[in-house]
């Protein structure tokens, strides 16, 4: 077993590629084509490691012009199932072939059982869970031989069980495996939202020296809750939350996700852009300010892991 | 299950049982259960938290399916293939970190639960058919394999003609193929008779090719597929169809055209 300092040596030595976009197939032709100037792309693991046809052919293409990060959906570090070794060869292998500059999840589980959800759902924050997640955090990163960086999901409900608040489980995460963090801006605001926290006070626990990457994305407000869609541009008081951000982590590798109703390319990079004004202590916030709209028949998107978009 | 004495294991089995059993319902004692596990809010109760992972779950994976099924949900319609598909998630929930092979067994799940059981009808075959063909192009779209990009010419000899790599035939009791590209088109096409159909789906250049072709191009290509060479495949062709040589030989440099231009042949 590697030494967790060396992991944490490792994830403190990451890069910062800049700014980044998620892959979406919608746009491999323009993208492809275009070589438009983007940072770096963030690719969803699952979408590529059993691909035989375009999806990997245009990742391999792409990770020969840009750098790349894989970001997973399945990996399930919370379930109680054993370490699904199948998925982490695969994903071992993509690595392999394209050379991210770092592997990324979540924070939460998927299914027990063997069946899978296809959702992150929610973890029970306590100590049994910190040490069974620790545990497998370990294996992983040995397997892998890299460490891992997890992300905070949007939660949509707490457990009475939990003992833990969600920003100090990660900072032990981090202590006891060296592991590193993707901070999701825009799921903290909705799960603060949802669960009746204070997302500033959330960020500013962080073990901020952890944080090798920040997500920003928009969501959909339904009255009572948020939903974390993916869909539209990302909301002002999120913008207010990466601004805090930016300036408690020192400003780290930062990528707007978008995945449903997804844009054409040039909409989808200029929200990425606006990232730059919000870096900037001196950041105003007064424009742009749009009424929340409410909806009731929304499904949370974690990400654009839908089945391939064959005749496209 | 009582507040505070479940361990991790009980307690992902128990929510991974609300989300995907759509038996659990209103009943007074599923609710003080979800109450006595999860926290309400200033908003929401703790049977509401819940219930938008419940909402979302079965949302989802219908929309999985639906993409995955795009020609099969306009034919059944929103409410049909939805009937379905929440019928088909809930026997054959996903196992699978992939959601590309979650429609893996729907046509087979048709086939077993198709309505007309008592007395049979034509278009539960056809919606059968459809979803084979629908989940067979998205396997071809993603197989390994190596393509080949060697194309022939018109001077290329018969005998070094072969298949391209990814080639697929189809033989449907219904015009399968014209429908589906109908569909991709935007046609909005009608609910078709039964009417025996053929196609060939190739990949090149790892995008899907879809060929209609007749009966018998398809047992040509079929004797190819199986390994012969042209002229063993005209040979068998001729055999089964007892067809006049002279009439073949006339027809095959339209052939060899055609499937050389569409792509079903390399060198």
């Amino acid at each position: 077993m590697v030494n967790k300092q060396t992991y944490a040596e490792a994830v403190k030595n990451l890069p910062n590629p800049g700014l980044g976009l998620g892959l979406r197939s919608k746009h491999f032709n323009h993208i492809l084509e275009h070589n438009p100037a983007v940072d770096w792309f963030e690719v969803i693991s699952e979408n590529f490691m059993d691909s035989g046809g375009r999806p990997r052919h245009v990742l391999r293409q792409l990770a020969d012009r840009y750098p790349v990060v894989m970001h997973g959906v399945s990996l399930s570090i919370g379930s109680t199932d054993p370490l699904n070794i199948e998925y982490l060869s695969k994903l071992r292998t993509l690595a392999e072939e394209v050379n991210p500059l770092w592997i990324s999840d979540h924070l939460c589980w998927t299914g027990v059982n063997s069946l899978n959800t296809h959702d992150l759902l929610p973890v029970v924050l306590n100590d049994e869970s910190l040490k069974h997640i620790c545990n497998r955090i370990n294996q992983i990163q040995d397997f892998l031989q890299r460490p891992v960086v997890f992300e905070n999901p949007s939660t949509y409900l707490t457990f009475k069980q939990s003992t833990i608040n969600e920003w100090d489980f990660l900072r032990y995460m981090t202590e006891e495996t060296g592991c590193g963090l993707l901070l999701d801006v825009n799921n903290v605001y909705v799960s603060g939202f949802n669960n009746d926290f204070d997302p500033v006070h959330y960020i500013h626990q962080l073990p901020h020296d952890r944080i090798v990457q920040m997500h920003i994305a928009g969501h959909q407000h339904c009255g009572n809750y948020i939903i974390d869609t993916h869909d539209r541009k990302v909301v002002q008081d999120v913008w207010k939350l990466f601004n805090s951000a930016w300036q408690l982590t020192g400003g780290v590798a930062t990528l707007l996700e978008w995945d449903s109703q997804i844009p054409e390319f040039e909409e989808y990079h200029a929200e990425l852009l606006k990232a730059k004004k919000y870096m900037n202590t001196l950041s105003t916030f007064k424009d742009e300010e749009t009424a929340p709209l409410y909806n009731e028949a929304v499904v949370s998107n974690p990400v654009d892991f839908l089945v391939s978009d064959i005749m496209g | 299950m009582e507040p505070n004495n479940f361990s991790l294991i009980q307690l992902q089995n128990w929510m991974q049982g609300m989300l995907i059993e759509s038996e659990v319902n209103d009943d007074p004692g599923v609710q003080q259960q979800v109450n006595n596990i999860v926290n309400s809010s200033k908003r929401l109760s703790a049977v509401r938290h819940l219930d938008i992972y419940r909402q979302s779950y079965i949302a989802r994976l219908r929309a999985c399916m639906q993409n995955q099924f795009g020609a099969l949900a306009y034919s059944l319609g929103k409410d049909l293939f939805e009937l379905f598909a929440d019928q088909y998630l809930e026997a054959n929930p996903s196992n699978s970190y992939s959601l590309n092979t979650l429609g893996e067994k729907f046509p087979a799940f048709l086939e077993a639960t198709r309505p007309d059981a008592q007395q049979r009808e034509i278009w539960p075959d056809f919606m059968i058919e459809l979803a084979g063909f629908e989940y067979a192009l998205s396997a071809i779209f993603d197989e390994q394999a190596v393509e080949n990009d060697n194309k022939p010419t018109n001077d290329t000899p018969d005998g070094g003609l072969k298949l391209a790599p990814v080639f697929y035939l189809f033989h449907h009791r219904f015009p399968i193929c014209n429908y589906y590209l109908e569909f991709c088109q935007n046609k909005k096409p009608e609910l078709p008779l039964e009417q025996e159909s053929f196609c060939v789906v190739t990949r090149s250049n790892y995008k899907l090719g879809l060929f209609p072709i007749r009966g018998a191009q398809y047992y040509f290509l079929e004797s190819m597929k199986k390994g012969k060479s042209v002229a063993e495949a005209a040979d068998e062709l001729i055999g089964k169809f007892n067809f006049n040589r002279n009439e073949f030989g006339a027809i095959w440099p339209e052939w060899r055209r055609s499937f050389i231009a569409s792509g079903f042949f390399c060198r």
